[in-house]
């Protein structure tokens, strides 16, 4: 690479990202089609066929497939098994939360003070607001934390920050002391485990196992009927997907994606060659934090409420499975578990759908879909390493 | 002072008795001497009118005849009388116990225990203490109790006792302990002596004598005596009081907040009070005149500064109270002396308190210590239980078992079904640990045989291929016995706890506990090193390759090794199920737990588990000490801990060296 007498095949001709990599542009057309038919479809925007709720299950199921993303480059493409970034997701959501709830309950209060004969001073609005928020937790004083609760910009910049410095500060200790494998995926796990239970104390400012709540509502925009805004967020979710997506592909492909799959596959000799393993991984994991982060944020003013169970251990080794499902070391692999799984789950377990009765035994579905998913999840670590995903590469192989 | 009064021959303290303390002065006598032959009733019949209508002026006359003839079955009979339990025939005045029957009264001779007729229950006269009364014959009773002559029977009147104090008790005691004749009971007896005579007497030499008796003991009650007599009240005066006992006195600003002191004033009606930020503007809305208040209009006072501005005005038209500024409190409370004094006037006897309080200290912190490492150690051995299985089985073939707390739970759920089917917990408990053992054993080898020999050269798959099977064996078992908990009961000599005093003290389940994660220990250490298994399974450890060509078959290897792994696991939760409760979750809960203990011990050594175990257990009870309202927060810092612990030894504490470490 250093000096060579043939630069013809030392130096191919550079190709285009969307050359090297084709199913970004199916990727993106599907993407776009589906997006187009949800609107069309939609309660708010469209004829109707679409619940609201049927729309914000959609939506939330984009932002699941872009954390899926996150964690395909980490796990598929780098080769570390991470077991935390649903905690990314998760900080994500509760730093746009702080921001939606605050805002809010500043609304509501400013209005409710509107007709009183003397205006209210800055504090006694922050304590009106205080104890609306933490009186459920027998708190009267607004947490430092919450400092900058009342400023959208900086809680957007959280959205970002958070994750990505507890990622950068855990990824710097983790790499560097060169754990790797099984430790390392314990070691996320550990970490996934301490942030939520920290979240669950009543006193460290988050409100507990209550959580964030109402987040559904938008500050700003609260004439604004759920319907439409609900298609408002799909469309945000699909941007952040379809961006992510062309991100991450960028990422994965390129003399950085060869490197990081040679990580993948041998960390060693990269180290060998005189690469800078650790800063690549660190690198690779914080930005997949980054990204999770605003997966969650775009989720959780969906979903309506964020607490922390949704940040427990369990959530990151669904989001594995998702992606092994999917299939690893591909995007739309990434893409296809997460939406398969996911939708599915909420399917069966919702009691949509419909029972099998064996003669004396009624099959019911809701009980017995964990048990089948996990069953499926491990015939396909077993039979089919690739997913879903290895489904394609027979199509492809039938074309010259 | 008390040994001395022991001493004291027993005829002076009859003496002392009959001057003092006449009604209770028999049963000393009773002690020595035979019981006489008068019928109870004949000697109620001489107090008829006392007993029939009792008040409390008149019980210790009754007491005294009772006491003085001692006839049998008086302590039944004083009972009885407490409980409302006997009535008067109005036709003779006699005394009969009463037993009720559906609107009969069924009367029972006092002497002989005979029915003697049925009556209703308007015929005869139920006779009611009031609460007075029935207090004093308790006390009179008490001390019945404390002569009896059986000591399991004075130990549980010193008991009772102990629970209610009362002033009363003290000549009773005395008494009684006079009398006592068995070492450890006079003891007690002394004890309670002490405690009452620190709370209840007047001479200040007794209870000074009394509190230093008190000394280095580290019971409850003591230290609750104790502390109550250093109870302090907040006062205030313009100069030190000379009666009162002052604990300390307070100076505003510093260790008492000026805020505060000066409210303490104001609610005295010594000053105005202050008007706070509400007040400040409950007065402004009430004095707005024409859309202003003091000239300033109405929308500028949405900040403090304008409405003080504003309150000001007021304050000068006279309208409103005023103002109270900083130096104002200041001036105020600078008239004052603001401290704290004890309840009790005395300060010999709150001296002789905080005295024997300071003197208790070390030996409650020391004992407080030992009662940690109890804990800790108990922690620790359940999570040895919990991890030794998933140590052997990712130290020997490096598999990391997500289903590892499903085999937990698949055995408390077989103990659980054994003991639906075998009714004695002991029984139960011999038949479950090896029936659980043997579950979770084939459970084990199916799994390893079925998925995990397909997986040996994909390490992170496993990992997943096994949590498939965990969230498969959760549900199913949530399908089989329902969400709810299921009662895994210990046998009774499982389900006390032995103490040794107040403060230290271990449920017998987590010693039973303790010697089974070490018999573990045993076992496994004795396996490991001394059978050829274990040979076979070292050898597999550090060289598969090289232990295949020396003939060992590594698939057999493997296999036994996961099955020992996993039926470890299953005995560690009949032992867990009776700890905490059975759920199909259990396993879950300990999970992460179990990994972090092996990862922090070091992979592939038994001692390291142990080593991990003790580390975890001591550092989440050591947290715990430090805030003990919030165990989250300390599994919180523990997981920090283990987080940075990796980081400056990432193999473990037991790190295997050389060739054995594989890599």
């Amino acid at each position: 690479m250093v000096s060579t007498n043939q630069p013809d095949t030392a130096r191919p001709a550079r190709r285009s990202l969307l050359h090297t990599n084709p199913s970004v542009l199916w990727f993106m057309g599907l993407l776009g089609l589906f997006t187009l038919g949800v609107s069309i479809l939609s309660e708010g925007m469209g004829i109707g066929v679409l619940s609201t709720s049927m729309v914000k299950i959609l939506g939330m199921t984009l932002c699941l497939c872009l954390i899926a993303i996150c964690m395909d480059v980490v796990w598929g493409y780098c080769g570390i098994l991470s077991l935390g970034h649903f905690a990314f997701f998760g900080l994500g959501g509760y730093a746009i939360g702080m921001w939606l709830m605050y805002a809010r309950t500043e609304i509501v209060i400013r209005d409710s003070l509107a007709g009183a004969t003397i205006p209210p001073t800055e504090l006694e609005v922050t304590d009106a607001v205080t104890a609306q928020i933490f009186g459920v937790v027998g708190s009267s004083e607004l947490p430092l934390i919450w400092s900058f609760a009342g400023s959208l910009p900086i809680q957007l910049a959280m959205v970002v920050l958070v994750p990505g410095l507890l990622a950068l500060v855990f990824g710097w200790l983790a790499f560097r002391s060169r754990v790797t494998g099984v430790y390392l995926s314990i070691l996320t796990q550990a970490m996934t485990l301490a942030l939520s239970l920290y979240l669950f104390q009543n006193d460290t400012g988050l409100r507990g196992n209550n959580g964030l709540s109402g987040l559904q509502n938008i500050p700003g925009a609260l004439h604004v009927p759920q319907s439409v805004l609900s298609v408002w967020f799909f469309w945000a979710s699909a941007f952040a997907l379809g961006a992510g997506y062309l991100l991450f592909a960028w990422v994965v492909s390129g003399k950085f994606g060869s490197v990081i799959k040679a990580i993948r596959d041998n960390e060693t000799r990269v180290r060998f060659l005189g690469y800078n393993v650790e800063g690549y991984k660190l690198f690779v994991f914080t930005l997949t934090a980054v990204v999770s982060g605003i997966a969650g944020a775009l989720y959780y003013p969906q979903a309506g409420i964020i607490n922390p169970a949704e940040i427990a251990p369990i959530a990151s080794i669904y989001l594995a499975v998702w992606v092994a499902i999917g299939g690893r070391g591909r995007l739309y692999g990434a893409v296809i578990g997460a939406a398969t799984v996911s939708l599915m789950s909420s399917w069966l377990t919702g009691g949509g759908a419909p029972n099998i009765n064996f003669g004396s035994y009624r099959f019911l579905w809701t009980d017995w879909w964990l048990v089948v998913l996990g069953l499926g999840f491990v015939a396909v670590t077993l039979f089919f390493p690739k997913g879903i995903g290895g489904l394609f590469d027979y199509l492809v192989r039938k074309k010259p | 002072m008390l040994r001395r009064l022991r001493r004291v021959p027993l005829c002076a303290c009859l003496i002392f008795l009959g001057l003092f303390v006449a009604p209770i002065a028999a049963p000393t006598a009773a002690h020595a001497q035979s019981t006489s032959d008068t019928p109870l009733q004949d000697v109620l019949q001489t107090v008829q009118a006392q007993v029939a209508s009792p008040s409390r002026g008149t019980v210790p006359d009754v007491l005294s005849a009772l006491l003085e003839r001692d006839a049998p079955g008086t302590v039944e009979f004083l009972r009885a009388w407490q409980d409302r339990g006997i009535v008067e025939r109005p036709e003779d005045g006699l005394f009969f116990v009463a037993h009720e029957t559906g609107g009969m009264v069924e009367l029972i001779d006092i002497d002989t225990g005979a029915v003697v007729e049925q009556v209703s229950t308007r015929d005869v006269n139920q006779i009611r203490p009031n609460a007075g009364v029935r207090r004093e014959i308790n006390a009179a009773l008490v001390q019945f109790e404390l002569m009896n002559p059986d000591p399991a029977r004075r130990i549980a009147a010193l008991e009772s006792a102990t629970r209610s104090p009362d002033p009363e008790q003290i000549p009773a005691l005395e008494l009684a302990l006079d009398a006592e004749t068995d070492a450890r009971i006079a003891a007690r007896m002394e004890r309670l002596l002490d405690l009452l005579n620190a709370r209840f007497t007047t001479d200040t030499a007794t209870r000074v004598d009394a509190i230093d008796g008190l000394r280095g003991d580290i019971s409850t009650e003591a230290r609750r005596v104790l502390n109550q007599l250093l109870q302090t009240r907040s006062d205030f005066a313009q100069t030190l009081p000379d009666d009162a006992n002052i604990a300390r006195i307070r100076t505003p600003g510093q260790d008492m907040d000026l805020h505060a002191a000066y409210r303490v004033l104001s609610d005295a009606g010594l000053f105005p009070p202050r008007p706070g930020r509400n007040a400040i503007r409950d007065a402004l809305r009430a004095n707005v005149v024409d859309g202003a208040v003091g000239g300033i209009p109405v929308h500028q006072l949405d900040t403090d500064e304008a409405r003080r501005t504003a309150y000001r005005a007021l304050q000068d038209a006279g309208t409103v109270p005023p103002l109270v500024t900083q130096a104002d409190m200041e001036a105020a409370v600078a008239q004052y002396v603001f401290f704290d004094a004890y309840l009790e006037p005395d300060a010999t006897v709150t001296d002789a308190a905080s005295t024997a309080l300071d003197s208790t200290r070390t030996r409650i912190g020391a004992f407080q210590a030992l009662s940690l490492s109890l804990d800790a150690l108990s922690l620790a051995s359940i999570f040895f239980l919990a991890a030794i299985g998933l140590a052997i089985t990712f130290g020997v073939m490096r598999v990391i078992n997500m289903a590892h707390g499903e085999f937990i739970m698949m055995g408390a759920y077989t103990g659980y079904v054994v003991q639906t089917l075998i009714p004695d917990y002991t029984v139960s408990l011999v038949v479950a640990l090896p029936l659980a053992f043997g579950v979770t054993f084939a459970a084990g080898v199916a799994m390893e045989r079925l998925v995990i020999r397909h997986l040996y050269t994909r390490p992170l798959e496993t990992l997943l291929a096994t949590f498939g099977i965990s969230i498969a064996l959760q549900q199913l078992a949530k399908n089989i016995f329902g969400t709810q908990a299921r009662p895994l009961t210990a046998p009774d000599w499982l389900a006390g706890s032995l103490a040794l005093n107040d403060i230290v003290s271990i449920s017998t389940l987590r010693v039973g506990i303790f010697f089974m994660a070490l018999a573990f220990l045993l076992l496994l250490l004795f396996i490991l090193n001394r059978t050829r298994l274990g040979l076979e399974v070292r050898a597999v450890t550090q060289n598969p390759g090289m232990a295949a060509s020396m003939g060992i078959n590594p698939d057999r290897i493997n296999m036994l090794t996961f099955g020992l792994g996993s039926g470890i696991a299953g005995v560690a939760g009949v032992a867990i199920g009776m700890y905490a409760q059975v759920t199909s979750e259990m396993g879950a809960n300990y999970i992460v737990q179990s990994f972090m203990t092996v990862v922090v011990g070091g992979v592939g050594s038994v001692f390291g588990t142990l080593a991990g175990a003790g580390l975890i257990g001591a550092l989440q009870k050591g947290i715990e000490w430090f805030n003990p309202t919030n165990t989250l927060a300390a599994q919180t810092y523990m997981v920090l801990f283990i987080i940075l612990f990796i980081q400056f030894r990432p193999k473990g504490i037991v790190a295997l060296k050389g060739r054995a470490a594989g890599d």
